[in-house]
């Protein structure tokens, strides 16, 4: 899994993106609000975070000009599983945005636990179930909190 | 004297060691879930505790104060997802060593080093609280400021095997930090327009990103529809050998907690990551660490319990709440009519020493009840994958909604995860970018309030400031010591390498 | 044991019933969509027919939030239904405003309104403005009352007249825009000192500790906030920003009495958005006066140092929200933070 090391080795992208990310916080920076006149006194909004970018960039030249190594690793590939448990995490929000956070984590653990491996429909329901009620005991009835409860939630009870 | 006894006398009321009782378990319970901690418990639970008699309800919030404190490592260790901001260092190890299959090892070493830590500050706070409580008043702006950089300047050496990238993801850290409204100027920085991100990014989505669901992420990628198959040794708690070998630790870890935890602007979460480093620095196994070293769970965890002893120091002595458990803990104590301040020791005694018993009897109620079950907990981590991860995605979700009842905090906590699984992927280590975004608000803010209040310049104005000065050059002599010794070492020539 | 054991089923029993509704419905998602339609009308009857949310901007356990919690020790009781505190924080109360203005305006959704609201309404473009606001009651107004280091220069409201003429004090205020930094530069004014130099700090804890280490000048803070270093002679109460002497510091003038006309409270009260229905605006003006003139209530006002007249029903609260907004949109405007 190891090939000769490029020019541009594993660290110096990372580096590369480093930068880039410092680039955009700085150019945050240019975006904020004016101090008002009244309170201008001592250091302003944006001398720090400025500062810290640049920090950032030169770290970043720091990581590019590290000594590479004779061969790269090449990193382990994300695989379709991880890329479902991604995509079911995205499907969590909009689950919950319709049916409610209740609804939501009852469907993911069923999912989730089906897609890493988990098949006996009784075990996945019993935990899921379980897991589920036991949040709202505690949440709901002893914490009082109000969870969102999606669109169907809001269209029944409003 | 006597009235000490009289306070430690209220725990054979059985009522009152029944609610002592009550608060540890529910305490260590709400400690072990993501977000949800003693802070948020004791908030919700307030009218509760308020109704009843003031010592029984004094008694139990401090229970759970203890409590939660513990519980945070057990899933930090176990699941790798810090029940409570301050067990973040202690995932730094824990989980590795739970990954070794020692996870019984940790879990009891958290457990006396957690009640070590914890009973040593609240003797303290017994004996030298109205004292060490002055101290507060002598750090102003400029101290905190020294403070702060003491507390980065270690970030380089904390986490990952290199050096730049840790600085870099502390930077990273800082800059996170900035988001929000600016204290000293009113100016919004970052935060798009959305609410969510005007107070800032707090810590509990951050954490519970990076650390939990990173590891779910990256759990998924390595998924064969089998679990990692875990060594049997992983119920076996630690003896005598181990507790040698973390003596030193959670000695330094329960004076360091201690002294960070009696100052108001630091907590817990500061005083275990700054413990984790000073371990590993006076260190004789530095080569185990970030690879499941026992030593770096004892040491941030004997500082997190026992910043909780010295939370309370400043909130019982001065009326000034040190973290916000302890903020919501002074509100219930005024309501049930005890009035903090110097004098509290003087003129309400029992109520005074009721509080400290009932604390000291927690650490000894978890101390068994982690020693005992953590054989069984333990057992956690032999959970099939499939069956434990969705359930702690499922807790990180809640964890992050509770507190602030926010959505906006559930995004953030997916966009971490996102993060802290391209961080591990490039051998970046979570725990610097937590230490940034701790101090990084208080390294500016503590910056731009000294600017306002020095008269003639900054120059002048930390030289007026002796004890910010002393911190200065503590953090100076840390960053130029390794280069010094190698520097006396090599002068010695080969008899003394073994320095370096 | 027992007793908390009882309070604790005393407190969800009432809720019981329509959190297994609740549950029951969304998971057997099918029949709750068939039966929706037929439920609502069933229910429209009596007021209030689900928990009451009362919205707050503070965190949970922060001061508003226990303020909040304090008033639900009985106000379910007087009102009889259940209530729930809802916390929205960030923006300075603004996303507290966006939620309740997303709410049905039917009386269900108690917005807890503090100064700070008032001052982001004038700092922001929100969707609710002033007059948007339908008070109902205050819960709390705690006198600011203008502190400094005991043995400092600042002896007495003459030192502090003489020495903020020839040079700038500096204040510790909790944030830039603040209520206090609003009072300051009110009370600034008043006294025709120079301006403020305002040091933001995170809490009035910490504005303590600086004003007894040396570090600011004054700060204006509660006295429940100080009371500690005030009983241990560390912090000196020079004037009192309200119209009359307050009971925990009797020896202390106001500053109407120092010639100085200008007051502050920090008050907290509860409002709904225009649009509620009449009888509902009646029905919870009357429920939440009542609950907070029970004991229980009493003991937290007093415990920070407030007398029971912190409770007050709608007129006073209008009154006090009325006067606060006029003076800070032109507090905002001088300091160049209006919108």
């Amino acid at each position: 899994m190891s090939r000769p090391t490029p020019f541009l080795w594993r660290d110096r992208r990372v580096a590369l993106a480093v930068a880039a990310v410092a680039l955009a916080f700085l150019a945050g920076t240019f975006s904020f609000d004016a101090v008002p006149a009244a309170l201008m006194e001592g250091m302003g909004a944006s001398e720090f975070p400025r500062l810290v970018g640049f920090v950032i960039l030169l770290l970043a030249l720091v990581l590019a000009l590290q000594p590479a190594p004779a061969e790269e690793e090449a990193l382990p590939a994300i695989n379709r599983c991880g890329w479902a448990t991604f995509a079911a995490c995205l499907a969590f929000l909009a689950v919950m945005a319709l049916a409610g956070m209740l609804v939501a984590m009852f469907a993911f653990m069923v999912g989730v636990g089906w897609l890493w491996g988990e098949r006996r429909p009784g075990v996945l329901l019993a935990s899921a179930g379980g897991m589920v009620l036991c949040l709202w005991l505690l949440f709901v009835r002893v914490f009082g909190l109000t969870l969102p409860g999606g669109l169907l939630g809001d269209m029944l009870f409003n | 004297m006597e009235a000490f006894l009289s306070g430690m006398a209220v725990l054979a009321d059985p009522f009152i060691l029944g609610m002592t009782v009550a608060g540890t378990l529910l305490g260590v319970f709400v400690g072990a879930l993501p977000g949800i901690g003693g802070s948020t418990t004791l908030a919700l639970l307030l009218p509760l505790t308020i109704g009843i008699n003031p010592i029984a309800s004094l008694a139990f919030m401090g229970a759970v104060y203890c409590g939660a404190n513990f519980g945070g490592s057990i899933t930090a260790i176990l699941v790798n997802s810090p029940g409570d901001p301050s067990a973040s260092a202690t995932a730094l190890e824990g989980y590795k060593m739970a990954e070794k299959g020692e996870a019984g090892l940790a879990l009891g070493m958290s457990a006396v080093a957690s009640a070590i830590g914890g009973i040593f500050s609240v003797i303290v706070m017994i004996v030298a609280a109205p004292l060490l409580a002055r101290a507060a008043y002598s750090f102003g702006p400029p101290e905190y400021f020294a403070l702060a950089l003491f507390g980065l300047s270690m970030c380089a050496a904390v986490g990952g095997d290199s050096p730049v990238k840790n600085l870099i993801a502390a930077a990273f850290g800082v800059a996170l930090a900035t988001v929000g409204i600016d204290l000293t100027t009113g100016v919004e920085r970052f935060t798009f327009g959305l609410y969510d991100l005007t107070d800032g990014i707090g810590f509990v989505p951050v954490l519970i990103g990076l650390f939990a669901l990173a590891e779910m992420f990256d759990q998924a990628s390595r998924q064969h529809s089998l679990g990692k198959l875990l060594k049997l040794d992983s119920v076996r708690i630690p003896g005598m050998a181990e507790f040698r070998k973390c003596a030193r630790s959670i000695v330094l870890g329960s004076g360091l907690g201690t002294f960070i935890g009696a100052l108001p602007a630091l907590g817990a979460t500061t005083a275990a990551l700054v413990s984790y480093n000073e371990t590993r620095r006076w260190s004789k196994h530095k080569h185990e660490f970030g690879h499941g070293a026992i030593e770096g769970v004892a040491g941030p965890e004997a500082a997190n319990n026992s910043a909780v002893g010295g939370a309370m120091v400043p909130t019982l002595a001065l009326g000034i709440p040190g973290s916000s458990t302890t903020a919501i803990m002074l509100a219930a104590l005024v309501v049930q009519g005890v009035r903090p301040g110097p004098h509290l020791f003087n003129e309400q005694p029992t109520l005074l020493y009721a509080v400290f018993a009932s604390m000291l009897a927690a650490n000894l109620i978890y101390l068994v009840l982690g020693l005992y079950s953590a054989k069984l907990f333990a057992r956690i981590s032999m959970v099939p994958p499939a069956l434990l991860w969705p359930a702690v995605f499922v807790l990180s979700v809640i964890g992050a909604y509770g507190p602030n009842q926010s959505m906006g905090e559930v995004y953030l906590m997916l966009f971490f995860g996102v993060v802290g699984l391209l961080f591990r992927r490039h051998g970046f280590s979570p725990a610097p970018l937590v230490m940034g975004l701790v101090l990084g608000s208080l390294l500016e803010e503590s910056l731009k309030q000294s600017l306002l209040i020095f008269q003639d310049g900054w120059v002048l104005g930390f030289l007026g400031r002796p004890i910010a000065l002393l911190l200065i050059g503590v953090t100076l002599l840390g960053l130029g010591a390794p280069w010094v010794l190698r520097l006396v070492a090599r002068l010695r020539g080969p008899a003394g390498r073994r320095v370096a | 044991m027992d007793k908390i054991e009882a309070l604790a089923r005393g407190d969800a029993l009432p809720g019981a019933n329509a959190g297994w509704r609740r549950r029951a419905m969304l998971s057997g998602l099918g029949g709750a969509l068939l039966a929706a339609p037929f439920i609502r009308p069933a229910r429209a009857a009596g007021f209030p027919q689900r928990p009451i949310e009362v919205v707050t901007h503070a965190g949970v356990g922060g001061g508003t939030d226990i303020t909040a919690r304090m008033m639900m020790m009985q106000a379910p009781a007087e009102l009889g239904g259940e209530m729930t505190v809802v916390n929205k924080t960030g923006g300075s109360g603004a996303a507290a405003i966006a939620y309740a203005a997303s709410r049905p305006k039917d009386g269900h959704t108690l917005l807890l309104v503090t100064q700070s609201h008032i001052l982001t309404m004038l700092r922001m473009r929100l969707p609710v403005q002033f007059d948007d606001l339908v008070p109902l009651a205050r819960g709390t107004a705690d006198a600011q009352v203008l502190m400094v280091r005991a043995g400092g220069p600042l002896r007495s409201a003459d030192a502090l007249r003489e020495q903020g003429r020839s040079r700038s004090l500096k204040i510790g205020v909790t944030a830039v825009g603040s209520l206090d930094h609003v009072a300051s530069f009110g009370f600034a004014r008043a006294a025709a000192l120079q301006p403020l130099s305002a040091v933001p700090f995170r809490g009035g804890g910490d504005i303590v500790v600086n004003l007894v280490g040396g570090n600011i000048d004054i700060g204006l803070l509660n006295y429940a906030e100080a009371e500690s270093q005030i009983t241990a002679g560390e912090v000196r109460p020079l004037l009192v920003l309200s119209d009359a002497r307050i009971a925990a510091l009797p020896d202390t003038p106001t500053a109407k009495e120092a010639g100085i006309d200008f007051s502050a409270t920090v008050a907290r009260g509860y409002c709904v958005l225009k649009g509620t229905p009449e009888d509902r605006v009646a029905k919870l003006r009357e429920g939440l006066v009542r609950a907070m003139r029970t004991p229980a209530y009493g003991d937290y006002l007093a415990s920070s140092g407030q007398s029971a007249d912190s409770v007050a029903g709608a007129e006073g609260w209008a009154r006090q929200l009325a006067e606060y907004q006029a003076l800070s949109r032109e507090a905002l405007a001088e300091l160049g933070l209006a919108r």
